[in-house]
């Protein structure tokens, strides 16, 4: 297990340095637009705010309300694509590379 | 290393697998969080519900689906029939007629410009040769001279033959144009024909209508074929011309389809002893023409009554009145071949 969590934070690490991980954060980002993943979330957005009030909205309750959401629907949206692509072309390569510094 | 051993170790796809989706939901985590922060900037900033509309001017919007309307509700054929008062002249036009009516009324648009243009130039050339005639005085105190104000009522009622439409007869009238004499045309529409010689008057009356108008007394210079006249006048001013016997140009062809009856045949033989005194001036006096006319009129209606698109066989009196009518005009054709031609196609 603590390998594992070692193994993990160094890979993490690896990516931040390199700067991949802010390129597979703009990946997934565009990705997640371009399937309407945004939208649905904006909607659920508005039905929130509208609840609670447009004035007493904070980012604390928006956060609590939303993420969870988007984070079911980010998998089930894009299941297999980006982990695909990350898991056999970026990942393996590069981390084997990041790891074999 | 140490972790490299320990990476190494690790390295099988299940592990990989699960390392990368921890890694994905992370990120997804941050995308949310981002989207978070973006949306409530928007709403404490003011901006989040500007995409919205309400619903009100939502209805006012709507797609329309109704039989005979455009989707935002308007009717296809409105400005058809609608009719606009022209400000300048007062008069209610058709509105797809509208814009060029305004030109012209105007004096504004391309071609009101080019026909203004065409005018005073003939203007000039009228002036030019007039000046040789009249005094010079006399045309300088008034605005218009006689003959452009005859012109300018002749060309309202001849539909413009300068708008761009005309532009066949246009361009057969400016063939015209460079063949005869310019001092003659006065107007692109007509000849006077007191100062043509019978030559001349031979060659106009074969190619172009020649139909004299009543207004201004000219001939017409449009095609033997222009709608505005018959032929029956076509008939008329040639004979008025050129004796009796003249025909024309193209009677040829129409008098192979006529049906000649024996009683038909005395009258063309009267009329072709007319010979000897054929070629009228004009000086002489309305009264014979008119007679002559008469007599013409009676024959030619009754033939052109039995004018028929087949070809009948009571042709050899043609063949007659076109060899001796050849004799005193010129035809466009010689005149030995047709009448072969015409044997020809009866044997």
């Amino acid at each position: 297990m603590n390998k594992d969590a070692q193994m993990r934070a160094a890979i993490n690490q690896k990516l931040i340095e390199t700067g991949e991980r802010e390129r597979l954060k703009e990946l997934l980002r565009a990705k997640l637009i371009e399937c309407g993943w945004k939208d649905q979330l904006k909607a659920h957005c508005k039905e929130v705010i509208k609840e609670k009030g447009l004035e007493h909205v904070t980012v604390d309750d928006l956060v609590a309300e939303i993420t969870p959401k988007g984070r079911e629907t980010g998998f089930t949206m894009l299941p297999r694509l980006v982990l695909n692509s990350w898991g056999q072309a970026v990942l393996l390569p590069q981390s084997s590379r990041l790891l074999r510094l | 290393m140490k972790m490299e051993e320990m990476s190494l170790s690790g390295l099988d796809n299940s592990k990989l697998e699960a390392i990368a989706q921890e890694i994905y939901a992370d990120l997804v985590e941050d995308s949310c969080l981002g989207f978070c922060f973006e949306v409530h900037r928007a709403v404490k900033c003011g901006y989040f519900f500007l995409d919205d509309t309400d619903p009100d001017s939502m209805k006012d919007f709507e797609i329309v689906d109704q039989p005979g309307l455009d989707i935002f509700g308007q009717v296809f054929n409105q400005w058809k029939s609608k009719e606009c008062v022209c400000p300048n002249c007062s008069r209610s036009i058709a509105a797809s007629r509208f814009a060029p009516h305004l030109e012209k009324c105007l004096g504004m648009g391309r071609n009101s410009s080019r026909i203004a243009n065409r005018r005073i130039a003939n203007s000039n050339n009228m002036n030019k040769s007039e000046s040789d005639q009249e005094d010079n005085d006399d045309i300088n105190d008034n605005d218009w001279s006689y003959g452009s104000e005859k012109k300018a009522k002749k060309r309202k009622s001849d539909k413009n033959p300068n708008s761009p439409r005309r532009s066949k007869s246009l361009k057969h009238k400016n063939g015209e144009l460079s063949n005869s004499d310019p001092f003659k045309y006065n107007n692109s529409t007509g000849i006077s024909y007191e100062t043509l010689g019978p030559e001349e008057l031979r060659s106009l009356l074969t190619t172009q209508c020649g139909v004299i108008s009543e207004h201004t007394k000219k001939m017409c210079t449009r095609s033997l074929r222009c709608p505005q006249h018959t032929d029956e006048q076509r008939r008329t001013v040639r004979i008025y011309f050129l004796g009796p016997s003249a025909v024309l140009p193209e009677v040829e062809s129409s008098l192979d389809n006529d049906s000649f009856d024996m009683t038909d045949s005395q009258a063309l033989i009267s009329r072709l002893q007319w010979d000897g005194s054929s070629d009228l001036s004009p000086s002489d006096s309305g009264s014979s023409k008119t007679s002559e006319n008469q007599g013409w009129g009676l024959g030619t209606n009754s033939s052109e009554s039995r004018k028929t698109k087949k070809k009948k066989s009571h042709l050899s009196l043609v063949g007659t009145a076109s060899s001796l009518g050849s004799n005193k005009k010129k035809k466009p054709k010689p005149p030995a071949p047709p009448t072969p031609s015409i044997y020809d196609d009866i044997n």
